[in-house]
């Protein structure tokens, strides 16, 4: 009741069932990894959750109080929302794009967010100028500094060298122990494995799993989503197993 | 490209004074320099206070227009380079004003009338098609601009040689014989900059593209409607007054933001200001160039602002 509950709700394209009746909740101090392969709704259920589509087959409530309840600002209050969107180029700079998204947020929790992710030294160059990696870490950055209690992340960790990835992972991790509800989209299974509390496999014709980290993140069930051999490797865990692929 | 000055309100500050300082020197250039304090003569001073200042003031007023209502627009359509002609208004108005004049060759308002009714029935058509966002709504005004040519030549070839000299000049862009009073301009420019710092929060938001503006909680659908409209209005009154007067919206906003970046608490003054100045510089070199004939300034303005804007086009990336 406390978390972000999602209640029997459905993502579909054209004709197909990509999800259908997928029934898990969000709570908070916790990380939600959502694992799928390509086009199985991952992106469109976030947005979703962000109220930037229109909930479809059933309903998603944060404290008990359903999304159609709100209004947008409100739930804009709620939930801060990362993931890939183009925009045309206006001349913002770094610090006044997290500006737009936080407001002036100082102190200590901001300065480490902005800190982890090399942030600050690129306060004063222009969005277009930067990298697709720094662009990425400037919009995680923006994600987290907005003091919602949920935390929506679509591929946080797209287009990262693997120290910002650690860096990224980390965060979330901190922002979930704070006592917020991330929700993340992965492609790494090692990743989520890593940073999860809690993962959702989407297998795009409407069947999905919910449930404890471990549980989910078995290799046959990795094996089975991916359709790719996964192999376990010393000390837990498991890698997909390119060297059998290639 | 970024020759960003570090604080917007110092830079504000600055065109504030220049503007004002534009605003004088115009007021008192002419065929005769005019000092308004000691003008030498009662014609002087009346070629002054009824005709040099009013039209200063008219033309500063119509550039300020005309820069806020292209500021909108860009952000609204997602492109730095879109202005409210580009969605056909100006070849409405045109020919709104063209067939009133057409209609009601005796009367000396058919023309404005003619062009705030082409104007209002341009924006209307525009609404049809506001809900396909802003990349198409692009595609359709470059369409609809080239219908309303159609129209605007279609009118011409009808129309009685008489009045045909009126309408070209008014096509043209034409300060001198606004049929509203400086006053009136002035204050809609106000109320344009006024609700341009009242939105100016969400305008920011809108920078990062729809999605992401939503995603911070700005209602963007009522936003986008809004703007429309009240950019709109402000082109429709922007024209009646002058006539149509191009790349003044578009070159402008584009300059200030280079300036003093696209924050629009200090992108909706600092375009205001810098429009005004443009139009009156601008109208200012119409009338004293080729003294005692007159330059149309709307073909200044677009002699000046095509190379302007190509060279911006060139130079983005």
């Amino acid at each position: 009741m406390n978390g972000l509950a999602i209640d029997g709700l459905a993502v579909q394209r054209g004709e197909k069932l990509l999800i259908g009746d997928l029934r898990c909740e969000a709570t908070p101090a916790s990380v939600t990894v959502i694992l799928g392969p390509n086009g199985v709704g991952k992106s469109t259920l976030l947005q979703m959750l962000a109220g930037l589509l229109p909930v479809a087959g059933g309903q998603v409530r944060w404290q008990g109080r359903s999304l159609d309840a709100y209004a947008r600002r409100d739930w804009a209050e709620a939930v801060s929302w990362q993931g890939a969107v183009e925009y045309a180029d206006f001349g913002l700079t770094v610090a006044e794009r997290l500006h737009l998204a936080a407001g002036i947020r100082t102190g200590l929790e901001a300065d480490g967010i902005l800190q982890a992710l090399d942030v600050a030294a690129l306060m004063a160059r222009p969005l277009a100028q930067l990298s697709s990696g720094e662009r990425q870490r400037v919009e995680v950055g923006a994600a987290m500094l907005r003091p919602t209690p949920v935390l929506l992340l679509d591929e946080p960790t797209a287009h990262l060298d693997l120290r910002h990835q650690a860096a990224c992972l980390r965060l979330m991790r901190r922002q979930a122990d704070a006592g917020r509800v991330v929700l993340a989209v992965l492609h790494d299974v090692v990743q989520a494995a890593a940073v999860a509390d809690r993962v959702v496999l989407l297998y795009g014709d409407g069947r999905s799993e919910a449930g404890p980290a471990s549980a989910m993140l078995a290799p046959e069930r990795l094996a089975a989503l991916y359709g790719m051999p996964m192999r376990a490797i010393e000390g837990g865990g498991m890698l997909p197993d390119f060297r059998r692929t290639v | 490209m970024y020759m960003r000055l570090a604080r917007p309100a110092f830079a504000l500050t600055g065109l504030l004074v220049l503007t004002l300082v534009l605003l004088a020197v115009a007021a008192s250039s002419g065929a005769d320099w005019i000092n308004p304090w000691h003008p030498g003569d009662a014609t002087s001073a009346a070629i002054y206070w009824q005709l040099r200042l009013p039209r200063v003031l008219t033309a500063f007023a119509v550039g300020g227009l005309l820069a806020v209502a292209g500021a909108w627009f860009q952000v609204m359509l997602q492109n730095p380079l879109a202005e409210p002609y580009i969605l056909g208004v100006a070849g409405s108005a045109a020919s709104g004003a063209v067939a009133a004049a057409a209609v009601f060759p005796a009367s000396a308002w058919a023309m404005p009338a003619g062009a705030f009714a082409g104007a209002s029935l341009g924006i209307a058509v525009v609404g049809l098609f506001a809900s396909l966002g802003p990349a198409r709504l692009l595609l359709a005004g470059v369409v609809l601009a080239a219908f309303w040519a159609a129209v605007l030549a279609l009118l011409l070839t009808l129309l009685p040689a008489r009045a045909l000299g009126r309408a070209f000049g008014w096509m043209l862009g034409d300060i001198a014989s606004s049929p509203l009073s400086p006053t009136l301009l002035l204050a809609a420019l106000a109320v344009s900059v006024l609700a341009g710092l009242w939105l100016s929060v969400s305008l920011d938001r809108l920078l990062l593209g729809e999605i992401q503006a939503r995603a911070l909680g700005v209602p963007v659908r009522r936003l986008h409607l809004g703007l429309l409209l009240g950019a709109s209005a402000m082109t429709a009154v922007a024209v009646t007054a002058a006539g149509t007067i191009g790349f003044v919206g578009l070159v402008v906003p584009h300059l200030v933001r280079m300036l003093i970046g696209p924050m629009h608490r200090w992108l909706i003054p600092g375009a205001a200001l810098a429009g005004g100045a443009l139009l009156v510089v601008a109208d200012t070199a119409a009338r004293t160039v080729v003294a005692p004939a007159e330059l149309p300034v709307g073909v200044l303005t677009a002699l000046l602002g095509v190379p302007v804007f190509l060279f911006l086009l060139v130079h983005r990336r």
